[in-house]
């Protein structure tokens, strides 16, 4: 591997300084890590969809580039039927899949490969799925294997979906990434060749990038889509993912020109990378919060007064000045301002050590109390150093008598024992998905969610009616007024403390233009070019 | 033989001064001191166990005291620095000069602990592998070699993984981990002295294994396990600040070397004190302690010693 890397490092210096005279058209992008497999249907994470789904695939409604809002993709337009449970797609006509050395697509993209994109995310029994066994988590996290109950073509470029609850996120959810279009001809010349399990590593999509190769850890390289049906999107020959686990040594690619654009820098390094005058860093306030939960299913933290003492005991201004070196706003709700239906009105409890102390008196907590404050491993886009920020948690409970010890684990050990509940308060966050309320509210915080993505544990009944109800209505007015009320449970109740949402900087190289930063924290090179 | 008789007992008392050795203390440090490397490294160390025992007294601030107005300021001389915080602040206002001589206090009680607690045991196996060289020398000699084939810093990650992270059971890893050496020190050394015939004589005069071990062979075995128990005090600093580094360590806020140097590790383009100065007080310390052992085993060492 390291041979491999060094010969690979090699040939991008090369072809840097070839590249840098001529066609200006290959762009390298300092990633932050490899991608577990590029089959979009079955991933979680960022790093996931930035190489495949943003890359190579499509949808069927997409959010437009640096936005929330939904746009056609591969469907022209849709129609919902008045009672909201039936959504009828006309499809884009003259979009070609993939061509590459593993694929030579017969037929143009029709409704066979919808019909078969999502009968594999809603069927167990599907036959492809039986020869490639896979979970698909976010499809049954957006509950479309048992809301979508029936996936139709009418004619060939005419796709029609039922639904069997009326969701009022539903188009939402199909521009998010895992909803991506396979080409139902590929699959099926896999499933005949035995070889169903390559759609997760010779991926074949519509998208703006064709596959061309990928070491792990070292790069992933793609071409340009020539026929890519939204003309003029495609400015590059060719775009190369440098895999770069480290921020700090991703900074001094940069620095050095060894790529473009660079993912996740460090708070730290953002003051110097500003004042560079090779570099771009434009920043957004980020569509994310970082919050701390309460496990309320352990005692004490069942009982109100102690989460409240905590809460305040906590200076959320330090916070944001040590970990995000300022580049954050506090958090009051679970959601971002930029989220519709925020709760303007609300406001956090003011710090008060004294008011904490007596709150626990109340509560019959003696000084000294034991309790553990679980911190993540790795660099969120909500939380670049949880260890700091727990540190700092730890000293301000401290002062209210509340010994916290710090505990973390390995990332997957940590999520997959805090869904066992096996934490006091964690430190955690959420990046919203497809810019619907329910995302933020329903996901984390609803009755169906504990043991999944509700840490806190926290079931309210008056807050889940809230939510259930928000879901299942259409008319926007209405959600508004549910999720506000929502909110200010949320508040009355305190099962987080809610701490930042952050501010995300994409640093680039000058000569890179059109790049868009996108609010769900994914990377996209979509009418991208180099100077 | 016949003792001269015609020497007078002037000349006799004269003769004797002339050959007494100095006492044995006051020999080995004019050897030892004859070493300007080791005596300053020693004066160092000196310096570095009153700043650790006086720590309470002698650090200006308190190690975990967050002063969240200062964040990451420079040391005093350069500019942005005050005199308030000599060595700077680190990314949590926290007083580095404080958390230093604080830390010192965890170094060196975890270099002493995991010395003691390998030294002791070491020891004993040793003399055993030694005295019963057949079935349980080799069983033990066999152990260690597995111990050694195993490279130290992972059996010691291995072992915190099992024990969970904490500053008790670093202190058992780096224990276990330098086991080993010891033991093959103290059977190599016993088995070159049982063939000796102080060791047969006072065998002859009837002591006891036990006896045998302890108070015969044992005292004559010490130069080098002092030697390397110095030594071995060093490598324990410096595994535990590789362990703290690693987050398997002692854990925040315990002001511990390497976890300091750990979480300073974001801050190095930016705010370089904040991992130069730990970092530099762990150069300093293992190479004190290196000089330190190397002046211990010259004057320790008869073979080594200058012939007067």
């Amino acid at each position: 591997m390291n041979f491999k890397m060094r010969n690979w490092v090699l040939g991008s210096a090369v072809a840097l300084l070839a590249g840098t005279a001529s066609a200006a058209g290959t762009l390298i992008y300092c990633s932050e890590g490899s991608p577990t497999g590029f089959d979009p249907s079955r991933q979680v994470t960022g790093t996931d969809f930035d190489a495949s789904a943003e890359t190579m695939f499509n949808r069927l409604v997409e959010f437009a580039p640096g936005s929330t809002q939904i746009r056609p993709g591969l469907a022209e337009k849709w129609e919902v039927s008045a009672d909201n449970l039936t959504y009828t797609f006309t499809l884009r006509k003259g979009v070609k899949f993939h061509t590459t050395s593993y694929f030579k697509p017969t037929r143009e993209f029709n409704a066979d490969d919808v019909v078969f994109t999502f009968k594999r995310l809603t069927d167990k029994n599907f036959p492809f799925n039986k020869a490639a066994p896979s979970d698909f988590p976010y499809a049954s996290d957006m509950a479309m294997d048992t809301n979508l109950v029936a996936i139709e073509k009418v004619d060939p470029y005419t796709v029609r979906m039922k639904l069997k609850a009326v969701d009022a996120a539903f188009l939402q959810n199909l521009a998010m990434s895992f909803a991506s279009i396979h080409s139902a001809e590929y699959a099926e010349g896999l499933l005949k060749a035995g070889k169903a399990a390559n759609i997760n590593t010779q991926p074949i999509g519509t998208g703006p990038f064709v596959f061309r190769s990928f070491q792990k850890d070292a790069n992933i390289r793609y071409d340009a889509n020539k026929d890519f049906w939204r003309k003029g999107d495609v400015k590059l020959d060719k775009l190369i993912f440098a895999i770069t686990p480290d921020a700090s040594v991703r900074y001094q690619k940069l620095q050095k020109g060894e790529c473009h654009v660079m993912a996740y820098p460090k708070p730290a390094d953002l003051k110097a990378m500003q004042t560079n005058p090779k570099l771009n860093v434009p920043s957004q306030p980020a569509f994310n919060t970082g919050w701390l939960s309460y496990n309320v299913s352990r005692k004490p933290f069942d009982k109100l007064e102690v989460r409240q003492a905590l809460d305040m005991a906590i200076n959320k201004k330090a916070i944001i000045d040590a970990v995000f070196q300022g580049a954050a706003q506090p958090a009051t709700n679970p959601m971002p301002p930029t989220q519709w239906s925020y709760n303007k009105t609300l406001k956090d409890a003011p710090m008060d050590v004294e008011k904490a102390k007596a709150l626990l008196k109340k509560a019959g907590i003696a000084e000294g109390t034991e309790i553990t404050l679980w911190a993540m491993p790795v660099q969120r886009p909500y939380n670049p150093n949880a260890k700091l920020m727990a540190e700092m948690i730890q000293n301000d409970w401290a002062k209210i008598g509340i010994k916290a010890k710090i505990v973390t684990y390995e990332w997957g050990e940590y999520i997959k024992r805090a869904k066992a509940g096996e934490h006091d308060t964690m430190l955690i966050g959420w990046t919203g998905d497809n810019g619907d309320p329910d995302n933020w509210l329903g996901v984390n915080l609803g009755c169906e969610a504990v043991g999944g993505n509700n840490y806190a544990r926290w079931c309210n009944k008056e807050f889940d009616d809230l939510i259930v109800k928000g879901r299942s209505t259409t008319n926007q007015a209405e959600r508004v007024k549910l999720y506000e009320k929502a909110q200010t449970i949320f508040k009355r109740e305190v099962p987080w403390t809610t701490i930042a949402h952050s501010t995300v900087y994409q640093p680039m190289r000058k000569e890179v233009q059109g790049f868009k930063i996108s609010p769900f924290g994914l990377n996209s090179f979509y009418g991208v070019s180099l100077k | 033989m016949s003792t001269p008789s015609n020497l007078t007992a002037a000349d006799q008392a004269a003769n004797a001064a002339a050959l007494s050795y100095p006492s044995p203390l006051k020999e080995f440090w004019q050897s030892f001191s004859a070493n300007r490397g080791a005596l300053i490294a020693l004066i160092f160390f000196a310096a570095l166990v009153l700043a650790a025992i006086l720590a309470g007294v002698l650090a200006p601030h308190s190690p975990t005291e967050q002063y969240r107005e200062h964040l990451l300021t420079p040391p005093a001389w350069v500019q942005g620095g005050s005199l308030q915080f000599l060595l700077g602040t680190d990314e949590l206002g926290r007083d580095i000069l404080s958390r230093l001589m604080h830390g010192a206090r965890l170094s060196l009680m975890i270099g002493v602990v995991s010395v003691v607690l390998s030294m002791l045991p070491g020891i004993v196996l040793g003399l055993l592998a030694a005295f019963y060289p057949t079935w349980l020398g080799n069983g033990i000699m066999r152990a260690m070699d597995i111990m050694l084939a195993l490279p130290s810093l992972l059996l010691a990650v291995a072992v915190v993984a099992v024990l969970g992270p904490g500053l008790v059971n670093t202190m058992l890893a780096i224990a276990i981990v330098s086991l080993p050496s010891y033991v093959r020190l103290a059977r190599a050394s016993a088995m070159t002295e049982l063939n000796k015939d102080y060791v047969v004589a006072s065998q002859l005069a009837g002591a006891g294994k036990l006896r045998l071990m302890f108070n015969t062979v044992l005292p004559n075995c010490m130069a080098p396990l002092i030697v390397q128990g110095t030594l071995g005090f060093s490598s324990a600093i410096l595994d535990a600040a590789a362990l703290g580094f690693l987050g398997l360590g002692a854990q925040p806020p315990l002001p511990e070397w390497g976890t300091m140097l750990a979480s300073a590790r974001d801050y190095i383009d930016s705010a370089w004190w904040v991992v130069t100065m730990p970092g530099l007080t762990i150069l300093f310390t293992v190479i004190a302690l290196n000089l330190l052992g190397d002046g211990l085993r010259d004057a320790l060492d008869p073979k080594l010693k200058k012939l007067a």
